[in-house]
């Protein structure tokens, strides 16, 4: 499978094929020692807006490879800040670099510079939209975990918090849609998973239920991905500080749990998982966070070319 | 024409102005009548709307006559996104010399804004792309921000 020159912008671009030969390739990272695979390759990375973990681990991850990173976390100093357009930064920055990495708040930035850019363009988070080496991690992170996600056996996925603007969450459950299961989905109201994703997930045969409470959800799942619950989203603080509540996993409330259930978190984690957790058995979201490395890795090799 | 219901008897009465030459569009749903004629009269173009007529097709659909003009591929193309099913008829000597459905394309290319006010196209000069995700009724989705949308809620550019 030849993934050279492509660009990485959209879960909804890859075939499970596809898919599973990046989670292959991460894996060979970890286990094989990747070496110098990148020497000499440049890697832009352009943040139009601030991320602490995406833009670090990237750069991790090439620098890994024995690669060099620039570019800025500061969309203060980019030349967007002077009016530039984007399609004219990424004109330029395509001849300075090898791969660009991309966050930009506006819905569909990474679409259009990868129409105007002759070297890979990788979203790093296009506004409310995409973020796919995120759900490339996540799925690295079940996979590895529960490897019969891969034959398809049925894993149940819960998720819970901001099911309606989470796109980590929309993300991922596109991309269940090739390995199957159930999910389960606990939210506000008002902010639960919009049904365009509920019809694409039923389409591919996976059943899905909404939830009364959190502690449902802790009860049946094998996946428990929880969300940050944005407090602009409630326009009435009192009650933001009563669904902060509810919508809070503590380590007693995970005696009900499956032994092998794990908690993933797209991070950062504000009040939704309790610092308790973090010693349980349960908690697996620094894991995921570290996983971000070798998937990036495979996925920043894939496209320059140099791993098959 | 079609937009002459039968009165039970063999005499039909036109319920729109009759035109000698220049394009006529059929089968309109009723809410995009005056849409479609906003889309079709330039300055000084006579424009004739129907709206609300009995179609046996439709239920209810509009009808707008253009004299003198027949329509270019970009319009025909936003036709097919604001009035889709619609037909269009081209008129030569009072007689329809050609008839066609509006085809749907599989992507719309430069003729509506996206919806969504964080889309990029919405901020860069920038060509807009949508694709067709339904067709009846039609549902296309924006290529860049991959938001979903009722083609009757765009606006055309």
């Amino acid at each position: 499978m030849d993934l050279r020159g492509r660009h990485i912008i959209s879960i909804a671009d890859f075939n499970r094929e596809e898919i599973l030969h990046i989670l292959r390739t991460a894996e060979s990272m970890e286990t094989g020692p990747p070496g110098e695979l990148l020497h000499g390759r440049i890697m832009a990375t352009l943040f139009f807006e601030p991320s602490t973990r995406t833009r670090l681990s990237f750069e991790a991850a090439m620098l890994k490879l024995g690669g060099r990173v620039m570019g800025f976390s500061d969309p203060g100093s980019s030349s967007a800040k002077k009016g530039e357009t984007l399609a004219d930064t990424i004109r330029m920055v395509e001849r300075y670099a090898d791969v660009i990495v991309m966050r930009h708040p506006r819905d569909g930035s990474a679409r259009l510079a990868s129409e105007v850019s002759r070297v890979p363009v990788i979203n790093g988070g296009d506004g409310s939209n995409q973020h796919p080496t995120q759900t490339f991690l996540d799925l690295y992170t079940i996979s590895r975990l529960f490897p019969q996600l891969v034959a398809g056996e049925g894993l149940t996925f819960a998720f819970a918090g901001d099911l309606r603007y989470g796109r980590t969450v929309h993300s991922l459950i596109s991309a269940l849609c090739h390995f199957g299961g159930r999910i389960l989905t606990v939210a506000p109201r008002g902010l639960e998973l919009p049904p365009q994703y509920i019809a694409e997930a039923m389409a591919h045969g996976i059943t899905v239920e909404a939830v009364a409470t959190l502690q449902d959800a802790i009860a049946q799942s094998d996946v428990l991905y929880m969300t940050r619950l944005q407090e602009e989203r409630f326009p009435d603080a009192l009650e933001f500080d009563h669904i902060k509540a509810t919508y809070r996993v503590t380590a007693s409330m995970l005696a009900k749990a499956r032994p092998t259930m794990r908690i993933l978190h797209p991070l950062p984690r504000v009040n939704e998982i309790a610092a308790d957790v973090d010693a349980t058995a349960h908690a697996h979201y620094f894991t995921q966070a570290a996983n971000g490395i070798p998937v990036r890795q495979a996925i920043l090799g894939l496209v320059l070319g140099v791993l098959p | 024409m079609s937009n002459e219901p039968s009165t039970g008897s063999s005499t039909r009465v036109r319920q729109v102005e009759a035109i000698s030459s220049g394009t006529v569009v059929d089968h309109i749903p009723a809410a995009a009548t005056l849409k479609v004629a906003e889309l079709l009269a330039g300055s000084t173009d006579q424009v004739f709307v129907g709206m609300n007529l009995r179609s046996s097709r439709v239920g209810r659909k509009g009808v707008v006559k253009i004299a003198g003009r027949e329509l270019d591929q970009r319009t025909l193309s936003c036709l097919a996104l604001i009035a889709p099913g619609a037909t269009v008829s081209i008129i030569r000597d009072y007689e329809v010399s050609q008839k066609v459905q509006i085809p749907l394309p599989d992507r719309f290319e430069g003729v509506a804004k996206c919806a969504n006010p964080n889309c990029i196209t919405t901020h860069e000069h920038w060509t807009t792309r949508f694709a067709v995700v339904a067709a009846s009724p039609l549902m296309v989705r924006c290529v860049y921000c991959e938001r979903s949308f009722a083609a009757s809620d765009l606006s055309l550019l």
